[in-house]
């Protein structure tokens, strides 16, 4: 375990030079203002496209429509930002032959492993949790309704997906030689839970419904035991892939 | 007493043998130089010594004790300059040391001293500079350092000389000859000048196996074949002389006469014979033989 945190602080360290964690924050505070703002903005953008000569009737925004925003940047977004930067996390390291001098120090390959996880988990949570303040913060401001109670209810499931995307990627990119496979292992589950996601009695079960139902549970008109067999399933995902990628880097040739 | 000890190991990658039955000796406080043609499976011996790779047959030892697949090699005591090290550019030489020392496990109150010493030692600055713009030669030297950061028993360089300038070679051949004494280096190279200036022990790889094995010295003088050339005024009285003594003729104005007893048993019958045909040699010069004559004949 005390290498897995020195190879973390050395992550840490790295993807903080390359500018990541600004790229990431970023992106995920310009979700925070956007997804607010365009729900309240669109009727006026709508109207002023329309012209004179059409009469549109628009509903009146409401937080609904902001937090819907929200979790469409999230989930279509801002969770492929982290599948594309640790995509080739560890495949560009077997490739260049940097862990060479570490594993023959005594870094064991677990712990490359497990330090990318961990510091890409870390970074999701944070800053998820983040852009969702600031969103609940505006949101607040502008929208004030009751017709979001449950604001929580739709974050938990989120965060969970997004651990199990960085397990995937992280397989493929233990796996595969190339730095697009961490992203193409994430396109390609993505791919087969969409097309299960078609399947109505397989709904309970396939994590995509921990996003897919952001809204209702926000809203308090479903509950999140409805899908409790996908939170298993995607808890048991997640420690899979990552007890695969840990598998195959013992097995890479270093 | 051999440091590391390889016995009729073998390895193959799918169909392809690249070990049959290498069996290898490297004896404590020697430089050892290994020596093959390129893909001869020289990188793969060392990788095998180092736990990186796993052998399908045969058994390594370091030290008397054996080595397995996966085990940290620097906790036993070797330190490794791969062929071409790379290491994290957005790191300090200082960062990535200090990275490579705590994975070692050096007490954190030693770490800070060593790192600065060994900086020294290998002539890189102190300095808040990233590796990022490191010439070949930088990151050699930065090779080296981590590879001794833990003071070793053994060190083994794969092939460290061949990406440098000659400045740079010189350089490093210099510090690994500095560490003669303290340190035991295994050094592969295909490079035989490099092997010749500092090992002295050599060892020649060919098709798997090892072909000779030994202190240079012995080598070359029970393999390679002492000659002695003689030089003529004119190619002319060059295949004169040859003639005359029933060697081969040669386009220049020099004759090569094998001396397998040595220079003077070899000349007195030879300048006698061309003394009676009135052949006057004008040069005489022993001719040693050369680890790459050896190799040559080694690996034909």
């Amino acid at each position: 375990m005390t290498a897995t945190w020195i190879f973390l602080r050395k992550e840490a360290l790295t993807h903080w030079r390359r500018g990541r964690f600004l790229l990431i924050g970023l992106v995920f505070l310009l979700f925070a203002i956007e997804s607010p703002l365009m729900a309240r903005l669109t009727p006026e953008l709508l109207k002023s496209m329309g012209g004179s000569g059409i009469h549109i009737t628009l509903p009146t925004p409401t937080s609904v429509d902001s937090w819907t925003q929200f979790y469409k940047n999230i989930d279509q977004l801002g969770i492929f930002l982290f599948a594309i930067v640790w995509s080739g996390a560890i495949a560009a390291e077997v490739r260049r032959g940097t862990l060479v001098p570490l594993v023959t120090k005594g870094l064991p390959r677990y712990a490359v492993v497990l330090a990318k996880f961990a510091l890409a988990a870390c970074t999701w949570l944070v800053t998820l949790l983040a852009s969702f303040g600031l969103t609940w913060a505006y949101t607040a401001y502008y929208f004030k309704d009751a017709l979001t109670p449950h604001v929580w209810a739709g974050l938990w499931p989120l965060a969970l997906y997004g651990l199990m995307i960085i397990a995937i990627t992280l397989l493929g990119s233990a796996l595969a030689k190339s730095s697009f496979a961490g992203f193409l292992a994430v396109a390609a589950s993505v791919v087969v839970m969409g097309l299960g996601d078609m399947w109505r009695p397989l709904r309970r079960f396939n994590p995509l419904s921990l996003t897919t139902n952001a809204l209702p549970w926000v809203r308090g008109t479903k509950t999140l035991a409805s899908v409790a067999p996908a939170f298993a399933l995607t808890v048991a995902i997640t420690a899979g892939c990552l007890a695969l990628a840990i598998v195959a880097l013992n097995r890479r040739r270093l | 007493m051999a440091l590391v000890e390889l016995n009729h190991v073998t390895k193959s990658f799918g169909d392809q043998t690249v070990l049959a039955d290498l069996s290898l000796a490297v004896p404590e406080g020697s430089i050892y130089g290994f020596v093959g043609e390129n893909g001869a499976g020289k990188t793969t011996t060392m990788k095998l010594i180092l736990g990186l790779l796993q052998r399908d047959a045969g058994s390594i030892t370091f030290a008397g004790n054996p080595v397995h697949y996966g085990r940290a090699a620097a906790a036993s005591g070797i330190g490794y300059l791969p062929d071409v090290p790379e290491f994290y550019s957005e790191l300090t030489p200082t960062e990535y040391l200090r990275l490579c020392g705590q994975l070692t496990g050096i007490p954190h109150r030693e770490l800070g001293g060593r790192i600065t010493a060994m900086l020294e030692t290998v002539g890189l600055p102190n300095n808040r500079r990233r590796i990022r713009g490191f010439s070949r030669g930088m990151k050699q030297r930065l090779g080296v350092a981590q590879a001794l950061l833990a003071r070793p028993r053994l060190l083994i360089a794969d092939e460290p000389t061949s990406a440098l300038d000659p400045v740079g070679r010189r350089e490093f051949l210099d510090l690994l000859a500095s560490l003669r004494g303290t340190t035991t280096i295994l050094f592969s190279s295909h490079i035989l000048d490099d092997v010749a200036r500092i090992c002295d022990q050599v060892g020649i790889l060919h098709a798997g196996r090892l072909q000779v094995q030994g202190p240079l010295a012995q080598l070359l003088a029970a393999h390679g074949q002492a000659q002695v050339a003689l030089g003529f005024e004119t190619p002319a009285a060059a295949r004169q002389a040859a003639a005359a003594l029933g060697v081969a003729a040669r386009e220049s104005a020099t004759l090569l006469i094998p001396a397998p007893q040595g220079e003077t048993a070899a000349l007195r019958p030879v300048l006698a014979a061309l003394l009676a045909q009135d052949l006057v040699p004008v040069r005489v010069s022993p001719v040693r033989p050369s680890l790459e004559d050896l190799f040559m004949e080694v690996t034909q």
